[in-house]
């Protein structure tokens, strides 16, 4: 079975993301980047399939600028098998809709069984692309999901779909899907793996072939979405501690000050 | 005496038979063994001679590391036996010589040297009997009592016995040599018991005792390499052979880029050294004794760690030997539990420093570590958490590296940018700049070294984590990448001296560091703070409290670079303070906090919390001199202390604290306490980001 993983590459979790100086962008000079969170949980997820039945091969895909590539490198890293970078001066302005087509073009020429992408990006939260790529595509698909495998193979030993677990209030549900299908991840089982030091330094020499955004048929003009401005949340006031006098003294000082300050009582 | 085989060409045969059969035995399996050992990577163990030729005569011969205080009087037990049997082995190498040729070794019949034979002999005999009462009446819990240590100590009291025996009835039958003194101690036996001898027995009773003697010595040759008492002859090289480089300093992986399996993945890729120390070991127990994890109910037991390879290397060594590519089980892979035995381990080098025969459990497991880590990317969540974060955002707990400087905001602490000609960097490390708490100690640092007029700086948001949490988590690579980034940045600024106030940190750049090519002046606060104190430069005024201040050692400070003494000086010059001792586990028996090792960054939920076993010893040492303070020098106590006052609920009369905390209020004017109260304390969490 072929996987395909869709990642984007994000600000990582522990950058403290300032706006730019234009108001509509963030300001990348100081930026880590790396996987988005659940993409990494989608490459996991693939992964673990990988190990299951070592005749998974899983590819990595990404629609961004060049430093992208270092996103595909830590897929590669933990396991993946090959990388497809989408680029170029038209990669680096694309909403969300625009890089679901350039990636359905991708599918279209890799042909996997099913594709993966995480549930949102971490930077912009759309939670868009894996759905639009499934509607593009005319493919089912099956949102936040936390595990997937092949259904029962049928007396012919093949593979009749794929059941997928989603996790819901209390418990899970477990669809099945048969054909190839989209599947978005809300977490995988264990943590995202650590990358093997063998396994990085294979990743640094394995070649990463390059698409040019344009040639996949779509262009910077494509963009349907725009940002017209950007603000930080606002500053968090310092909090208040009551401790003075006895319990019951500072519980009604609490209940005051909920009341009348903080008029939410 | 007269050997019986004197004159008899059958008898001189059938001796010479007995012992080259034993000792051939002997030298058999010592071959074998020798060939497994040379299994083990190369390892150059020869730099200071000397200093290895004194490790011989103190440790060796003279038992020092067997004398420790809980354990005194079998120290004493076995340098008796030690000692004896160094003694007597020179007899009974002349009781054979004399045996085959009739010829006694020069000086075996002086005097001196008869009585030096039977007092030993008397004192390996009672030595002998309070190991067997004590096996027998008093097991001690970590030791590994098994048939084997009865068979040796059975084999040793045989030896002991037969030559008492042979002895006094040589002198009944009257054997004794010209010219040769009489052993005392028959003369005494016959003295109480003028004839235990019936009849003319006595002659055919010192032939059989003496045959019994060296017929036994050529079985305990023969059974010895199969049994840990091996351990008289590997002790040698041990010792010999012991790491010469600073504890704290753990084996640099060299041209990592170009390997392609990194630690031990394979019994091959422990060093001679390391299965030396599987074939000293003699199940003594004494490193589990002092084992943080072990006493607070976690899988690991260091002894165990040694005796799984030294099992796995007798197992598996023939088969490697045959087979030049077979690289057999993976160490950390030696049994399914074993992995988590190597991540319980808080590196503390309690057991390092337990035991008498220096063997170096910690070498091991790190390179286990390594493995399971670099090859396998198998690392405990939440640690795995850490080492992502340190890639990331240059600290263990994924803070916004660019908020790194932001406690030295107010008041301003120049940095080397700012300030380049400053003679000291005070490197701040990953807890003192983001962990609230520790911040305070960072501030109190910058309060005494201006006060003592000290010309520092620090390094601000260039500073990165110094990449000790890595290399003690087995991810060799990041600490290369973290130490060189750092070497780098002090290098710009040509950094000549630094000053840590984390234990984590003073240790690595000061003994790891040089193997990267760079090599400082280290100080960790409380040196350089007892430095200026002595000098003058600091006064120290009397604070408005008495403090009442336990010491409690950081393994990276204390057992790991022995610095004992200096924060223990200056809460002495600190007027209104007095020292209190957690006795008995202070100095070498420090008893870690728990979070060492990249332990800081994973759960613990197995057993009790090694930071509430420590607490409950300093509430011990409470309950008799009561304590106000307990102070550290290490941001990762102080953390775990802190936790570990409110998990007792005595967070209200004892506060844990910095030296440099204490140091900072005595600098102030009275009545300007900026203590921080312990309620408004936040620590980061174990495992955030």
């Amino acid at each position: 079975m072929k996987l395909l993983v869709c990642v984007k590459q994000t600000p990582d979790s522990t950058v403290r993301v300032k706006v730019a100086g234009d108001g509509r962008s963030i300001d990348a000079s100081q930026i880590t980047w790396a996987i988005s969170p659940y993409d990494e949980y989608a490459v996991e997820l693939a992964l673990e399939r990988k190990d299951a039945d070592p005749s998974t091969t899983v590819a990595v895909v990404t629609v961004g600028p060049t430093r992208s590539r270092d996103a595909l490198r830590q897929a590669l890293a933990m396991g993946c098998d090959e990388a497809i970078l989408v680029t170029g001066a038209a990669a680096e302005s694309l909403d969300g809709l625009a890089v679901a087509r350039a990636l359905a073009k991708v599918v279209e020429e890799a042909k996997p069984a099913l594709v993966l992408c995480g549930r949102q990006a971490s930077d912009d939260d759309q939670g868009l692309v894996g759905q639009a790529l499934a509607e593009t595509l005319g493919w089912p698909h099956v949102s936040t999901i936390t595990k997937f495998r092949p259904a029962d193979a049928g007396p012919a030993g093949s593979v009749d779909g794929i059941d997928v677990w989603r996790e819901v209030e209390g418990g899970h549900e477990v669809w099945r899907t048969s054909g190839p299908v989209v599947l978005t991840v809300q977490k995988s089982e264990k943590e995202p793996r650590y990358p093997s030091l063998p396994g990085i330094m294979k990743a640094k020499k394995k070649e990463i072939p390059e698409k040019d955004a344009s040639s996949l048929g779509v262009d910077a003009g494509g963009a349907k979405l725009e940002i017209v401005k950007m603000e930080p949340p606002p500053a968090r006031g310092g909090g208040k501690i009551v401790k003075d006098g006895d319990m019951k003294q500072t519980a009604a000082e609490l209940v005051r000050l909920l009341r009348e300050e903080a008029k939410i009582l | 005496m007269i050997a019986p085989t004197t004159g008899n060409a059958l008898l001189i045969g059938a001796l010479i038979v007995v012992w080259a059969v034993g000792w051939g035995l002997f030298v058999r399996r010592a071959w074998q063994l020798y060939r497994w050992l040379r299994l083990g990577r190369d390892e150059d163990r020869t730099e200071h001679p000397a200093r290895r030729l004194r490790d011989e005569l103190v440790i060796y011969l003279g038992q020092r590391k067997l004398f420790k205080r809980p354990y005194l009087v079998r120290g004493i037990a076995h340098a008796l036996i030690f000692w004896g049997f160094l003694i007597i082995t020179v007899g009974t190498v002349d009781l054979f010589v004399s045996g085959v040729f009739g010829y006694r070794l020069p000086g075996t019949g002086t005097a001196p040297f008869v009585w030096t034979v039977d007092l030993f002999a008397l004192a390996v005999v009672a030595s002998i009997a309070l190991a067997f009462v004590r096996r027998i009446f008093l097991p001690p819990p970590r030791m590994h009592v098994a048939l084997d240590g009865y068979l040796i100590l059975a084999g040793i009291a045989f030896l002991m016995i037969t030559l008492l025996v042979f002895e006094t009835a040589g002198l009944v039958a009257g054997v004794a040599a010209e010219g040769s003194a009489d052993p005392p101690l028959g003369r005494a036996i016959l003295g109480l018991w003028p004839s235990p001898f019936p009849g003319e027995s006595a002659a055919a009773v010192y032939g059989a005792a003496w045959w019994a003697h060296l017929v036994g010595v050529a079985a305990f040759a023969a059974y010895l390499p199969q049994s840990k008492h091996l351990h008289i002859f590997t002790t040698l090289p041990n010792v010999f052979f012991r790491s010469q480089r600073p504890r704290g300093a753990l084996d640099l992986i060299d041209g990592i880029e170009e390997r392609e399996t990194f630690g031990a993945g394979s019994v091959r890729d422990l060093s001679w050294k390391q299965l030396l120390d599987g074939y000293t070991c003699t199940e003594c127990g004494r490193c589990s004794d002092q084992c943080p994890a072990l006493a607070t109910g976690k899988p690991l037991d260091p002894q165990k760690i040694v005796l799984d390879v030294r099992d796995q290397l007798l197992r598996e060594g023939a088969r490697l030997v045959r087979d030049g590519s077979d690289r057999g089980t993976p160490p950390a892979r030696w049994k399914p539990t074993k992995t988590e035995e190597l991540w319980a381990c808080t590196t503390c080098a309690a057991c390092v420093e337990a035991c008498p025969v220096t063997i170096e459990h910690l070498d091991k497991i790190v390179d286990m570590r390594r493995w399971l880590a670099m090859n396998e990317g198998d690392v405990p969540p939440e640690a795995q958490r850490s080492l992502t974060n340190i890639e990331r955002a240059g600290n263990p707990w994924g803070q916004p590296p660019d908020t790194r400087a932001d406690w030295a905001k107010d008041p301003a602490v120049p940095t080397f940018a700012e300030q380049p000609g400053a003679e000291w960097l005070y490197f701040v490390g990953c807890a003192a700049s983001f962990d609230r708490r520790n911040q305070k100690v960072a501030r109190a640092t910058v309060e005494v070294l201006r006060a003592a007029g000290v010309s520092f700086a620090i390094l601000g948001v260039e500073e990165t984590c110094n990449g000790d949490p890595a290399r003690r988590i087995g991810n060799e690579y990041l600490w290369q990448t973290q130490a060189r980034q750092n070497i780098e940045t002090f290098g710009r600024y040509g950094i000549k001296k630094v000053i840590a106030s984390c234990p984590h940190c003073f240790n690595t750049i000061a003994n790891e560091y040089p193997q990267l090519g760079g090599s400082y002046e280290v100080v960790h606060a409380t040196q350089l703070v007892q430095r200026l104190v002595q000098d003058g430069r600091l006064a120290l005024r009397d604070g408005a409290a008495r403090d009442a201040v336990a010491y409690h050692d950081p393994c990276y400070l204390g057992r790991h670079n022995r610095v004992y003494d200096e924060p223990r000086d200056v809460l002495d010059a600190i007027p209104g303070v007095e020292r209190v001792e957690i006795e008995p586990y202070h100095r070498e028996r420090g008893f870690c906090c728990g979070a060492g090792g990249g332990r800081m960054w994973m759960e613990e939920k197995v057993g009790q919390r090694v930071n509430h076993r420590r607490m409950d010893q300093i509430l011990a040492v409470d309950a008799k001199t009561p304590v106000t303070k307990v102070a550290s020098g290490c941001p990762f106590c102080l953390i775990m202390l802190d936790e570990a006052v409110g998990a007792r609920d005595v967070q209200d009369r004892i506060k844990p604290i910095d030296v440099l905390e204490l140091v900072a209020t005595h600098i102030r004017p009275p009545g300007a306490q900026t203590e921080a109260r312990s309620d408004e304390v936040e620590h980061l969490g174990r495992a955030s980001g």
